[in-house]
């Protein structure tokens, strides 16, 4: 009987002291980032997530810059945000891979104060037949812009003269917490921009400047129709495991995140336990996602081996249907195209 | 209380036999004992030492350096300490044509080690664009390139053993920290590419390793640590150093067993399995483990945060008192 209720009571008490602790414990601190009357410069912005992202902090009172490389479709973007909003962005034209062109661009708009680096490119294929080419300008236009963008506004940023907190965000992807076939070099980019914004948030906490990365998963934009196009028949069997989302609701989930200062925000619940399963050494301000991640990793990590079990699979039955056609194919001496 | 006992031994039992059922990819052994080891930065380091113990074990080895000169004292060094020749290449990483004319020159590959790698402890706003761009030119770009160049050989290979592909990361890569974004970019750029790599080539045997060595004594890290923000050093004192020799030992035994994450000493076992995350595990005991762990490590990953971001917040405030 004691030891029941000696049981019982432990099991009640343990979780609220691990809740309590965590409260304490919880670095950086949580925090609030007003969007509202200040200047939020989103790259990308000119279409897909970045064009919704302009609209809505437009639509939530924030003065909203969006670069882009084509001039044409940030006038296009200009027009479409005036259309649904009334109000006016400022568009500003450069490559993201040329630092001098982003620091100019930088410097000709006023202090900023939320950075969204949601620039990216993205095509699918077998690192075997993708050119070396492409591997580079993914890699380049993904990470490096970024760091290109991070140099181009940190000064700006640390010897503001509005104290209140600011940010930078980065766009990577839930291919940027789980390497996908066929995203090789899109993977490696969006990985590689959690390791930038870990070691950053450490170098400019002190100037309550805070980080945060958004993992959406395939959104309905320009970009995504243009990619699935080409895309191997592999890679949509195995992303598919991860429903598509519109723009406007990942520049909802995006907006609110950082305004909330969360290193990781994601988008829809695959995404929520994603970013359980991925959390690793990442910063995590809110005491009760640091609670439901200490009691679930375990599980999730079982089920993350789950989801390898089908895609190994998945890959294993693509292989054996393609070399059973293939010795179909040879023997009548047809050219059958598998899919 | 019997029954409660013995309700847990079986669910214990169920879980290991469940997960030896569905662990992808299947567990496998990768000799290299007289197979061929290309190892990148072979000529000092880790390299080096990866150079000098796979031929004591047996292997063909391969090295490939930029500079001609280290590479021929490196085999002379392995000469010396193995009597094993072992073969030298110059090519610079970045240069997707100069790797692709190595490689062919080389032969066929059994077990490919992207070891090269460079670094730079500085804050980002004190980096110049070509340093952040040259580390992720060489750690990054120039392990794509290399991959590139092996995997025709690779996939066409006569011998049907089971053959690896490894990248040298780092815990940097596993966590980033003060003064190494860029370095930390590159490393985590590794595993994106390491986990989709594996998808594509695991249909051809081919086995892919990511090694997580803590700080090494390389001859590099004397060099870096003198430039090393203090900041930097305060943080990543966490975890301890290792020797090259020991690194290489444990890279090669993890290369043969086939394992995904390779770490090399206790700290890195803790940040393995905290960081796992969606990550291949060919071993249900370590995937067990990983289980059971994940929470508790996690918990543990708060209290590193807590004292990292005081130190941040102890330094500045000393500096703005001075």
């Amino acid at each position: 009987m004691a030891d029941i209720n000696l049981s019982f009571l432990t099991l009640c008490i343990l979780p609220i002291l691990l809740l309590l602790f965590l409260k304490l414990i919880i670095r950086p601190h949580p925090v609030t980032i007003p969007i509202k009357s200040r200047h939020v410069f989103i790259t990308g912005g000119s279409s897909g997530i970045g064009l919704a992202l302009a609209r809505q902090a437009a639509a939530e009172g924030a003065r909203v810059t969006i670069l882009a490389r084509n001039p044409n479709k940030l006038e296009e973007a200009k027009a479409s945000i005036r259309l649904s909003t009334g109000i006016d962005v400022t568009t500003v034209s450069a490559d993201v891979c040329d630092f001098d062109a982003v620091k100019t661009a930088v410097e000709s708009v006023d202090p900023i104060d939320v950075l969204v680096c949601n620039q990216g490119v993205f095509v699918a294929y077998e690192l075997e037949k993708q050119e070396i080419k492409e591997v580079r300008e993914m890699i380049d236009v993904n990470l490096v812009g970024s760091f290109n963008l991070v140099k181009a506004v940190l000064p700006g940023m640390k010897s503001r003269s509005d104290r209140k907190p600011v940010s930078i965000a980065f766009m990577s992807s839930q291919a940027g917490q789980v390497g996908i076939y066929g995203y090789t070099a899109y993977s490696a980019s969006k990985f590689g921009l959690r390791g930038l914004a870990e070691a950053l948030q450490q170098e400019v906490i002190a100037d309550d400047i805070h980080v945060s990365l958004i993992f959406p998963p395939d959104t309905d934009t320009p970009g995504f129709a243009e990619e699935n196009k080409k895309k191997p028949r592999l890679t949509s069997i195995i992303a598919g495991s991860s429903g598509a989302m519109q723009a406007d609701e990942v520049a909802k989930k995006t907006l609110n995140g950082i305004k909330s200062g969360s290193f990781i925000v994601p988008c829809n619940f695959e995404g929520f336990l994603l970013a359980i399963a991925t959390a690793g050494l990442s910063p995590q301000r809110s005491y009760l996602m640091a609670f439901v991640e200490v009691v679930s990793a375990g599980i999730l990590r079982i089920a993350g081996l789950c989801f390898q079990w089908t895609w190994y699979g998945s890959i294993e039955k693509w292989h054996a249907q393609k070399k059973y056609l293939d010795i179909c194919c040879s023997s009548t001496q047809e050219s059958c195209l598998m899919d | 209380m019997f029954g409660a006992d013995l309700l847990i031994l079986t669910l214990i039992i169920l879980l290991l036999t469940s997960l030896k059922l569905i662990l992808q990819p299947h567990p496998t052994k990768i000799p290299i004992k007289s197979r061929h080891v290309f190892i990148t930065g072979g000529s000092s380091g880790i390299g080096l030492a990866l150079a000098r113990e796979a031929a004591a074990e047996g292997a063909r080895v391969t090295i490939l350096a930029r500079d001609m000169k280290k590479l021929e004292q490196a085999k002379a060094s392995i000469q010396v300490s193995t009597g094993t020749e072992v073969d030298i290449v110059s090519a610079d990483v970045r240069d997707f044509h100069a790797v692709k004319t190595a490689v062919e020159s080389a032969g066929e590959i059994d077990v490919l080690i992207c070891n090269h790698g460079t670094f730079l402890p500085y804050e980002v706003e004190n980096m110049e664009m070509k340093g952040i761009e040259d580390i992720i030119g060489v750690n990054l770009v120039g392990s794509f390139g290399l991959v590139k160049a092996a995997l025709v050989g690779m996939k066409k290979r006569k011998d049907r053993r089971p053959v690896s592909i490894a990248f040298m990361s780092s815990q940097l890569g596993q966590v980033g920290i003060y003064g190494y974004t860029a370095y930390s970019a590159s490393k985590f750029g590794l595993r994106g590419l390491a986990e989709a790599l594996q998808q594509e080539v695991i249909a051809d045997d081919i086995h892919v390793s990511l090694i997580f060595p803590p700080d090494t004594d390389p001859p590099g890290l004397a060099e870096e640590k003198k430039r090393r923000p203090q900041l930097t050093s305060i943080i990543t004192a966490s975890s301890g150093a290792m020797t090259a020799d020991e690194v290489a030992k444990k890279t090669l035994n993890g290369i043969k067993s086939g394992s995904f994450s390779i770490h090399c000493n206790f700290e890195g076992v803790l940040l393995s399995i905290v960081t796992a995350g969606m990550s291949p595990q060919r071993s249900y005991l370590m995937a067990f483990v990983e289980f059971i762990f994940s929470g508790v490590i996690r918990f543990v990953a708060f209290c590193f945060l807590w004292t990292w971001y005081r130190s941040i917040e102890k330094w500045h405030a000393k500096r703005k008192r001075a």
